[in-house]
């Protein structure tokens, strides 16, 4: 899993220093207008200009004289129970008996050799349940209201004093009050499973009494070793991403259940990382021809190296020791000692550079958690005033980061070699939140996916057939999923240009790679207008629907980070934001509509 | 044979202010277009009428006539396309003038999943009615439909009848002061008829408005004061039921315990007067007095059978 620089904005940073709400802003001031003229086009036609004038503007004014003021909380309440009981006659609650099956034969298809049983588990029960209830979401969103107009049963509802609002907030309540019944349920049988299917035990096979260490049994597809203090208690080594505590009582040596496998990390990230190149000198880090752009590199045994800055790092978090975690990848130029890993060197020092630990050396870990740790009270060097390092015994917090701020260096040892590193492949670990509440920040992570899904749904279910309604929401979800090839397209001067000029290449065989050349260069410059208007018109529709693959945050659970409380935030705003925008869509179309029609 | 139109439009004796108007229509129409915006059918031409405060008005009219079409512009489930409906001195398609209203549609369009209990409840939430009164409205609309027995079954296991009713109590839910009854007979036994039919006149008493549709013309006739007959989307025919039905050059005479000279007598001085006997013979009664008599009877002395009719 990647974090990009985005995930550790805060959400003040996100609402006005990285636009969103001036985006949003944009956004709904855009389909504002839009629907105006939309609306004001339809009226003309059926009703004259100044008739039709007249009219859209009474329902605009409507909204905000008299159909949000009145709005009655008992209203909704009795359109949202229908719509629970609707749900629930209509046997909704099957989906939980799938779901239980869907877990009873998971064992059979979950890899047992996986590196990480953990994140196995995870992905699988997030990923079922996140398309699972959103399918949910649509089927239940998109059929109700088409259903009631079919059935007449709206002659009922809309000739009572229920007002267009009120329907539609009836309907996304009660359909979210049923979906979050079903995610709980969901979401506590996933814990157990995921729990139960994870814990494991293993015996003792061998200890030599001497060294105090030990193996364990082979259970589960793997076994430890490990090693006791002389007090008689230990941890194994770390096998497909778990330990388990030992502890020597009289003669027996006892192995616990399973640990680390289930964590939510709440890492403190580095606020900056800079690199110097082999000269010494700064620079951008060396790019060793990746397409990716996310890790730069160090090259080995010289002055290269990169340097994160930490602030605010405050000593009360820590005891004696610094835990973090370093998920630094290498680049070989030669192929050298295949089995032997990278070696790189580290060290702490403060930001003036006067004070700094002894270098540490590790080995790459390529594709897993480097989980290291400093002592507080450590050795290290001081400048004395003549400039030179004299050797010491420091204490972390009163000598390196004696205001919270200090810098970690990191080197590569090997000549030829280099080491990659972003932003996020070093971040200290104060202490682990609670696997469940992660676990449960991960399904109000899915909870948000699916009352986008019924908002849309409710919404396009307003003006269109159940059937339509659901083609319209799932195309919603799929321009949302793939906003980023949205963005490429407009952004980016993708080769072959934009609709119209692919479909002209397409029969005329035209390579993407060549110029277009149709011999009429006022044809061309008309097409490529026409095709920039397109993509804009695209891009800014995708801005209307939500990116649900930035919305899904399962990654972080799965792979055991704090899902950080600014994101979800984020997540939340964007989610109202939306439910402000379906709920004005739906007001005008259920404003307009003929229900005997 | 000729029928005299009442253009007068007079108020019926129980009106409590018959000057006030619940619905007007002006020059109301309404095309039906396609897709395409092309015209499919005009459903209903011109309309101008009054339903006023007290009174039950009847819509009458073949299959197609616009008798639907005009209900449903009333309660704004449509949009005029020519013309306008004012309910209450209101625009028809103002949400506010339906807290006054009670409608009970064709085929009671209700949740078939609710029973009675739930369906009442929540039909009184959306009109905004405290729990107490609407506990207590829905404790005496069951009883006045008589579905005590089955308040707590589905609508779905309901007979047609049983239908109708919760579809009526229904719409009493708000107790509102102007009905709405789309056929409100069909499907109901002549008993369930005759309990309708005197609900409906009771409801007037009280000094509710109604206004019904029905194919049933004999309804039409027992409970409406004034009705108004619709023909491929135009008016017809508007006025007082009895004046409208009033044969003038003809006079009925029901006499009982004459001798059969007496009856030659009676026969003697038409002819001098000028006069033609058209019949003169004993009565028939009508069938659904026929019906409700014997089913009264039975439910008096079970297990006879009637001794009326020859075979």
């Amino acid at each position: 899993m990647r974090l990009n620089p985005d995930h550790f904005w805060t959400y003040s940073e996100w609402l006005f220093e990285k636009n969103a709400l001036r985006d949003g802003a944009i956004l709904s001031v855009t389909l504002a207008l839009l629907g105006f003229v939309i609306g004001y086009i339809v009226s003309v036609l059926k009703y004259g200009p100044s008739e039709g004038f007249l009219r859209v503007s009474q329902i605009i004014g409507q909204l905000f004289t008299v159909d949000l003021p009145k709005l009655s909380f008992r209203r909704i309440y009795a359109m949202a129970k229908l719509a629970v009981k609707e749900s629930i006659r209509k046997k909704i609650l099957v989906l939980i008996g799938i779901f239980i099956v869907a877990m009873m034969f998971a064992g059979w298809y979950l890899d047992p050799d996986a590196d990480s049983p953990a994140r196995l588990y995870l992905v699988f029960v997030l990923t079922a349940t996140n398309y699972l209830v959103i399918l949910l979401g649509l089927f239940i969103s998109c059929f109700s209201i088409p259903a009631d107009i079919k059935n007449r049963t709206i002659y009922t509802i809309t000739t009572k004093p229920v007002r267009p609002l009120e329907l539609f907030l009836g309907r996304v309540l009660g359909f979210t009050a049923i979906g979050t019944l079903v995610l709980a349920i969901m979401g506590l049988l996933s814990y157990v499973f995921v729990v139960r299917g994870l814990d494991h035990s293993h015996e003792l096979v061998s200890i030599d009494p001497t060294a105090k260490s030990g193996e364990s049994t082979y259970n589960n597809r793997h076994r430890h070793t490990f090693t006791l203090n002389s007090e008689g208690r230990g941890t194994t080594n770390e096998v497909k991403g778990h330990r388990h505590i030992v502890t020597k009582v009289g003669d027996k040596v006892v192995i616990g259940s399973p640990i680390d496998d289930l964590t939510a990390r709440i890492p403190i990230y580095a606020k900056g990382l800079e690199f110097t190149g082999r000269d010494g000198e700064k620079n951008e880090g060396y790019n060793v021809g990746y397409m990716s752009e996310y890790q730069k590199y160090i090259e080995g045994d010289s002055l290269s190296r990169a340097v994160w800055r930490f602030e605010g790092v405050r000593p009360n978090l820590f005891r004696d020791v610094i835990l973090y975690d370093l998920t630094i990848s290498a680049f070989r130029t030669y192929k050298g000692d295949i089995v032997t890993p990278v070696g790189g060197l580290i060290h702490f020092r403060s930001t003036d550079g006067k004070v700094k630990s002894e270098d540490e050396l590790f080995k790459v870990k390529e594709f897993q958690v480097d989980r290291r740790s400093v002592r507080t009270k450590l050795k290290g060097f001081k400048q004395n005033e003549e400039g030179k390092d004299i050797a010491t015994d420091l204490d972390f917090f009163n000598d390196i980061a004696a205001n919270g701020s200090f810098e970690v260096v990191v080197r590569c040892q090997d000549r030829g070699q280099y080491l990659g590193m972003a932003a996020a492949d070093i971040y200290l670990r104060p202490a682990d939140l609670q696997f469940w509440w992660n676990f449960v920040k991960g399904y109000i992570s899915i909870w948000l996916q699916m009352f986008i899904v019924i908002c849309f749904g409710v919404m396009f279910s307003t003006f269109l057939s159940g059937p339509v309604a659901i083609i319209a929401t799932v195309a919603a979800l799929v321009l949302g999923f793939f906003g980023f090839f949205v963005d490429n397209l407009v952004t980016t001067t993708s080769k072959g240009g934009g609709p119209i000029e692919s479909l002209i290449r397409l029969p005329t065989q035209m390579g993407s790679q060549i110029e277009m050349e149709l011999g009429n260069e006022t044809l061309q410059q008309v097409i490529a207008t026409a095709d920039r208007g397109i993509l804009l018109a695209v891009s800014q529709l995708k801005n209307a629907v939500p990116n649900f693959s930035q919305l899904d945050t399962s990654n972080f659970v799965a792979y055991g980070y704090n899902l950080f409380g600014g994101l979800l935030a984020r997540h939340l705003t964007i989610a109202f934001g939306y439910f402000v925008l379906t709920a004005l869509v739906s007001y005008f179309f259920l404003k307009t509509r003929e229900m005997a029609a | 044979m000729a029928t005299s139109l009442d253009q007068e439009n007079r108020p019926s004796a129980h009106d409590n202010d018959p000057t006030q108007t619940i619905v007007e229509t002006r020059n109301l129409g309404k095309v039906y277009r396609d897709f395409w915006g092309r015209k499919k059918v005009q459903a209903l031409k011109s309309l101008d009428l009054e339903v006023r405060r007290g009174e039950i008005f009847g819509l009458l009219g073949p299959n197609g006539s616009g008798k639907s079409t005009t209900i449903k512009l009333m309660l704004g489930l449509l949009f005029p396309t020519q013309g306008r409906v004012f309910v209450f001195g209101k625009e028809a398609t103002d949400v506010s003038k339906n807290e006054r209203i009670g409608y009970l549609p064709e085929e009671s369009y209700l949740y078939k999943f609710l029973n009675a209990e739930e369906t009442l409840d929540f039909y009184g939430r959306l009109f905004d009615i405290p729990a107490d009164v609407r506990r207590q409205r829905i404790e005496s609309l069951i009883k006045m439909v008589k579905l005590e027995h089955a308040r707590r079954r589905q609508l779905k296991e309901y007979s047609k009848g049983m239908t109708r009713r919760i579809g009526l109590a229904q719409a009493l839910i708000n107790q509102p002061e102007f009905l709405v009854l789309d056929e409100p007979t069909t499907g109901l036994d002549p008993l369930g008829t005759r309990d309708m039919k005197d609900l409906i006149l009771r409801l007037r008493d009280e000094g509710k408005t109604i206004l019904m549709c029905s194919h049933q013309l004999a309804d039409v006739q027992d409970v409406c004061d004034r009705v108004a007959i619709l023909h491929q989307g135009e008016l017809k025919e508007l006025g007082r039921v009895d004046s409208l039905l009033k044969i003038q050059d003809l006079t009925e005479i029901h006499a009982s315990g004459l001798t059969d000279e007496a009856k030659n007598q009676i026969r003697e001085i038409i002819e001098k007067s000028g006069g033609k006997l058209d019949r003169m013979d004993n009565p028939t009664t009508t069938m659904e007095d026929l019906f409700l008599e014997i089913v009264k009877e039975s439910e008096q002395r079970p297990g006879r059978r009637g001794g009326r009719g020859g075979n």
